[in-house]
């Protein structure tokens, strides 16, 4: 019955434009992410070629292509940013849809007058939700690798291809948690407008309001692919900074660099910790979506507006 | 005498400390056709959606088919359809997608020829491959029949499956509902405001008025207890402001 839900969840959104348009726009944003890392290399490229040159006929040595100092995987830095962006949106926008139809339609009240349990309903759900992240994830990963090559002119080696699908793996974990975030939405409101408007919000809050406090206001914070260290005068941005451990998006961002070694090495465990929040956050909204789900009323149909 | 296929004994819900159903008492024989009047707001669709395992009433006890609405939820389940007001069913999908889906939610082991054979029963199969949110809404309410008996389940209930009807629509509605009940023996309890609709259609009546049930009669024994009221319209403003 689980597996009938999820099907049915993922032919509705196969058919729905606004879905399709952001997940096409999400895999522009990974090839663009590969485009630019394919730009700055030819960049750095072409000026060490240059100054290579120019040295040769100076006849002084040049110094090493610092182009392969810098790990292959770093190419996809702009990624990081990206899921924050893009991807938590389009999993914010993938959770609504997955759950608002059957609250303003009324299709709730026939499924539910059906021999269909309710936590098998939230777990249908979820599973296609996860199925149509994972498949979108894929897809970038394809994209992703197909940059890396053509980059590099040669297939990356296993452990690139493994910290890759690392990097996405912990990527899917960092979405779910807003396609919940727009179940939990949907399942708390009464109107299908105020239910996408306080999913986004909770969304600005995580991604840029948040890491402006326990970064110390550091205005780029949000948009840097590298969590920077603190460094502010003012007492109460020191005191709102002790709480980055348990930003979000920061850590996701800090483990990310660490997986694609755009940051500076740390031990496994370190990275492990950083996805402890994110882990929590899963399991509570999972659990918080089940109980929202046994708890709502599907009899009455929530407004349309 | 027949076991009752609807019992319903002392039912009450409140919302939010609003009382709506209040001690209610019911039965039901199979085979009847209920038609259930009352105001706006009288507690009718409570009523049903109690009786559809939708939600879990505050006091009493509600039997569908044997079988109690709060603790056997899944064998109640199993032998009802149901067509609420204005089900606007999966837009993006087609006809037959809907009932596929709900077919196979209902458990039913062959879900596409459920679909296609009551698709022809109910002689809409020109609909079968259209996407229902282009749908009319006497077209949507034909495969809002078609998905709450493609099961073909003991008791149907309807709430208000006239409205947004033309009056061709609502014809062709009560020619489904006398051939459901005849042919296939459905017992139909349908909520509705359309009195010449219950007069042609039903077989018994029942008249809740602010969460009280204040009436309940066979329409031959209504219209024998009332022989000076000129249409059952009379009969029911009657009812409702005598209170039964």
């Amino acid at each position: 019955m689980i597996a009938t839900i999820a099907k049915h969840q993922l032919l509705l959104l196969r058919r729905q434009r606004i879905f399709l348009g952001m997940m096409c726009l999400f895999l522009a944003m990974a090839a663009a992410a590969g485009m630019l890392g394919w730009s700055s290399h030819h960049t750095i490229v072409r000026v060490y070629d240059d100054a290579k040159q120019l040295l040769a006929n100076a006849g002084k040595p040049a110094p090493p292509n610092p182009f392969l100092l810098t790990p292959p995987l770093s190419l996809l830095s702009n990624m990081t940013i990206y899921i924050p962006l893009l991807g938590a949106l389009l999993a914010l926008v993938l959770g609504h849809l997955s759950m608002i139809e059957d609250q303003t339609d009324g299709t709730g009240r026939l499924i539910f007058s059906r021999p269909v349990s309710r936590t098998t309903y939230v777990l249908g759900t979820m599973a296609s939700a996860s199925s149509a992240l994972a498949a979108i994830l894929a897809a970038s990963w394809w994209v992703s690798a197909l940059s890396l090559a053509i980059v590099h002119r040669s297939i990356p080696s296993v452990q690139e291809f493994g910290q890759l699908t690392l990097f996405y793996g912990l990527s899917w974990s960092y979405m779910f948690a807003f396609a919940l975030i727009g179940m939990v939405t949907v399942l708390l409101t009464q109107r299908r407008s105020l239910a996408l408007l306080s999913a986004i919000g909770v969304w600005l809050i995580v991604t840029f309001a948040v890491p402006q406090f326990t970064s110390g206001l550091r205005p780029s914070a949000s948009l840097n692919p590298i969590t920077d260290p603190v460094s502010t005068s003012q007492r109460f941005f020191k005191v709102t900074a002790k709480a980055r451990p348990y930003s979000v998006v920061e850590q996701y961002k800090a483990a990310s660099g660490r997986i694609l070694q755009t940051a500076t090495a740390e031990p496994v465990w370190e990275t492990m910790r950083r996805v402890l929040p994110l882990a929590i956050l899963i399991i509570g909204l999972v659990l918080a979506t089940i109980r929202l789900v046994q708890q709502h009323d599907f009899s009455r149909s929530a407004s349309n507006e | 005498m027949s076991i009752a296929i609807i019992e319903v004994r002392n039912l009450s819900h409140q919302y939010d400390s609003t009382p709506v159903l209040q001690g209610i008492n019911l039965t039901i024989e199979p085979g009847e056709v209920f038609g259930f009047l009352g105001h706006n707001g009288a507690g009718k669709t409570t009523a049903v959606n109690i009786m559809t395992t939708l939600i879990v009433p505050t006091s009493g006890t509600a039997t569908v088919c044997g079988h109690d609405v709060v603790n056997e939820r899944r064998d109640v389940a199993r032998c009802i359809g149901y067509l609420p007001s204005e089900v606007r069913l999966y837009g993006h999908m087609t006809a037959t997608e809907n009932l596929v889906f709900f077919a196979k939610l209902s458990g039913v082991s062959n879900p596409h020829a459920a679909a296609a054979e009551t698709l022809e029963y109910l002689d809409c199969t020109d609909l079968a491959n259209l996407r229902v949110g282009s749908f009319s809404s006497g077209m949507r309410q034909r495969i809002g029949i078609a998905q709450a008996v493609l099961h073909r389940p003991k008791v149907l209930f309807l709430d208000e499956p006239t409205s947004g009807l033309d009056p061709l629509g609502v014809r062709q509605l009560r020619e489904t509902i006398i051939r459901l009940n005849q042919d296939l023996g459905m017992t139909v309890f349908m909520n509705t405001h359309l009195l010449s609709e219950v007069a042609k259609v039903c077989t018994t009546i029942g008249v809740l008025s602010h969460g009280e049930l204040i009436y309940k009669e066979s329409i031959a024994e209504t219209l024998r207890r009332f022989p000076d009221e000129a249409s059952l319209e009379d009969i029911y403003v009657r009812m409702e402001v005598t209170g039964g």
